[in-house]
């Protein structure tokens, strides 16, 4: 049950883009066509849980035992850094197709503040194990969730007269508030 | 080859400066967040206890709370559970004799601004001052509460009010039961 | 010497408004949108991410000709964790309140991508001096934007600016200004609205593309 209700938190009523504004860069760059964003969605959701992993795994064997709390940021951007150049050179040498789908995501992923944030979040909220695992895998789900309702409703938007000074990025964040508006009318699902 | 033993020295330099300032840092300003922390705890105990001078943590989420006599003056509960968007903590003050409820303080809410989050207004949380602890606490809606178990509901957040009713419930009445 | 100092006054300016952060780049999105909720916070968020700003780009300026191109970008990204690290510390320890309010979001500085792209595009090819100038032009700029979002948005939201009442109780707070949703749509009539008039000085329009 407990388990549940993270995921359901964290993919949809608390989402990561729409109420924690985490991975605003990406959402607002790459959601202008579908398939792109399920790819990056996928990327992003592989890189998060194994994110998360690693620096669950770091926090609570290595920093909070040795009481070195304050190493945390540092540590933790180390891993992730290091994570996605990782994946990047594993996949190239695994599967070039999916390579060639994914590739040119992954560097956009280490400055992709919901890698990062997810770590955080997991850490201060003091997850076990299995809570971080599913917890990372919701919030990927949530990213893509958002990223490719956006993308659709971008498709559209290309036959629509949008004014000129508001193309791109104005009308993308004015669209997103109201997603954010509708996305509120999910809060209350989560408390019996 | 020359190269890449640079990179691995830099690398390990930058990395070595890096944790010795933070050491250094975090020792000067450890105590200080420490400090801050302590303080933060003992105005909200004093905020839902009266006459507290000191207080000690006696159990994983309570705290004995004496007067400048030393003598008990009565108990600090914190508590915390799902509010309508996310975490509620809060603090529950219960008197020495730990039959009524000496206040409530709400420390940390996400519920939605104007609505929900009403319930760590004064109007709110003054309802729960002087309430029985020897049953679960009820809300009411739209009336003003009769007994001395009831407060009234906030108009148009009843999940959020139901909620703090609920976490309070649950960590006052399992306090009691461990008693 | 004039010549220099256009220069300089040009590497501070150009942060303010023609390259501002927030409305032309359209960098650091997170915090711009999570903390402009009251404009105190935005504030703070800004003068935060301006200390790190500075410290990293005048560090990473000064050690730009040791640092090999291979490990370029994990040597930034430590040098900007620890100047994050110290700001928490110290807002920790000096402003409890503050600290608490923007929570998580202030170890997001270091994923903010206005610094590692000043300290990729300046820092790294530029002299300390001009460095710090176009770091502290970047700051103020981000902070101006952060706190001019946060004020409309406690303005209207909350009929306050700086938790100064400014509207009569007259007034009937639009609570969806300082919800999530709120902050993108102020943010993007915003980014929209300057675009405008910048269109109407000169055409043809440089689109605001991402």
């Amino acid at each position: 049950m407990d388990l549940v209700l993270i995921f359901l938190s964290a993919a949809i009523v608390n989402n990561f883009v729409l109420s924690y504004f985490l991975g605003i860069c990406p959402f607002l760059g790459v959601s202008n066509k579908i398939e792109k964003s399920v790819s990056m969605g996928a990327a992003t959701t592989f890189v998060m849980v194994l994110a998360a992993l690693a620096t669950w795994l770091i926090n609570n064997y290595i920093l909070i035992p040795y009481n070195m709390g304050y190493l945390q940021y540092v540590s933790f951007i180390i891993v992730i850094a290091s994570l996605v150049q990782f994946v990047e050179m594993f996949i190239r040498k695994a599967s070039p197709a999916l390579y060639r789908g994914l590739g040119i995501f992954l560097p956009l992923i280490t400055t992709n503040c919901a890698i990062l944030g997810l770590a955080l979040f997991a850490a201060l909220r003091q997850y076990n194990f299995i809570q971080t695992v599913v917890f990372a895998f919701a919030a990927g789900v949530g990213f893509t969730l958002a990223l490719v309702i956006m993308a659709g409703i971008r498709e559209e938007l290309d036959r629509a007269p949008v004014p000129e000074a508001f193309k791109g990025a104005p009308i993308t964040l004015i669209i997103a508030g109201l997603l954010a508006l509708a996305f509120m009318g999910f809060a209350g699902l989560i408390s019996g | 080859m020359k190269e890449s033993v640079r990179m691995i020295v830099v690398l390990t330099l930058v990395g070595l400066l890096s944790g010795g300032v933070l050491v250094y840092a975090n020792n000067l300003t450890a105590p200080k967040i420490a400090q801050v922390r302590e303080q933060n705890l003992k105005a909200a105990i004093y905020q839902v206890l009266p006459d507290v001078d000191s207080f000690k943590q006696s159990g994983e989420n309570v705290y004995e709370c004496f007067d400048k006599d030393g003598n008990l003056t009565g108990y600090a509960l914190q508590a915390a559970g799902t509010g309508y968007q996310g975490t509620i903590k809060m603090i529950v003050g219960v008197d020495a004799s730990r039959q009524k409820m000496t206040g409530i303080l709400v420390l940390e809410q996400v519920e939605t601004p104007g609505m929900g989050a009403k319930i760590a207004a004064p109007e709110f949380m003054d309802q729960f001052k002087g309430l029985t602890t020897s049953r679960n606490i009820e809300y009411v809606k739209n009336q003003k509460p009769e007994t001395d178990y009831q407060i009234q509901a906030i108009t148009g957040a009843t999940v959020s009010s139901r909620s703090v009713v609920n976490i309070i419930n649950n960590e006052v009445q399992g306090w009691l039961k461990t008693k | 010497m004039a010549e220099n100092k256009v220069t300089l006054w040009y590497d501070f300016a150009k942060g303010l408004w023609d390259e501002s952060p927030t409305f032309r780049q359209l960098l650091g999105m997170c915090p711009t949108l999570a903390v402009t909720n009251i404009a105190i916070n935005g504030l703070a968020m800004g003068l935060a991410t301006s200390f790190v700003l500075i410290c990293s780009s005048v560090v990473v300026s000064m050690v730009r000709s040791l640092v090999p191109a291979g490990v370029r970008i994990p040597v930034y990204v430590v040098i900007i964790a620890t100047f994050v690290t110290l700001a928490d510390m110290f807002m920790a320890g000096n402003f409890p309140v503050i600290s608490k309010a923007l929570g998580p979001y202030v170890p997001l500085i270091v994923v903010n991508c206005i610094i590692l792209g000043r300290a990729e595009a300046f820092a790294s090819r530029n002299n300390v001096g001009r460095s710090f100038i176009d770091a502290l032009g970047m700051g103020v700029g981000f902070s101006l934007a952060l706190t001019v979002l946060g004020s409309v948005r406690e303005l209207l939201g909350n009929g306050s600016v700086f938790g100064a009442r400014i509207l009569g109780s007259w007034f009937e707070p639009w609570v969806i200004m300082i919800l999530p949703g709120g902050a993108f749509i102020t943010l993007g009539l915003m980014i929209g609205g300057i675009n405008m008039l910048r269109n109407r000085k000169k055409k043809p329009a440089p689109a605001c593309e991402v």
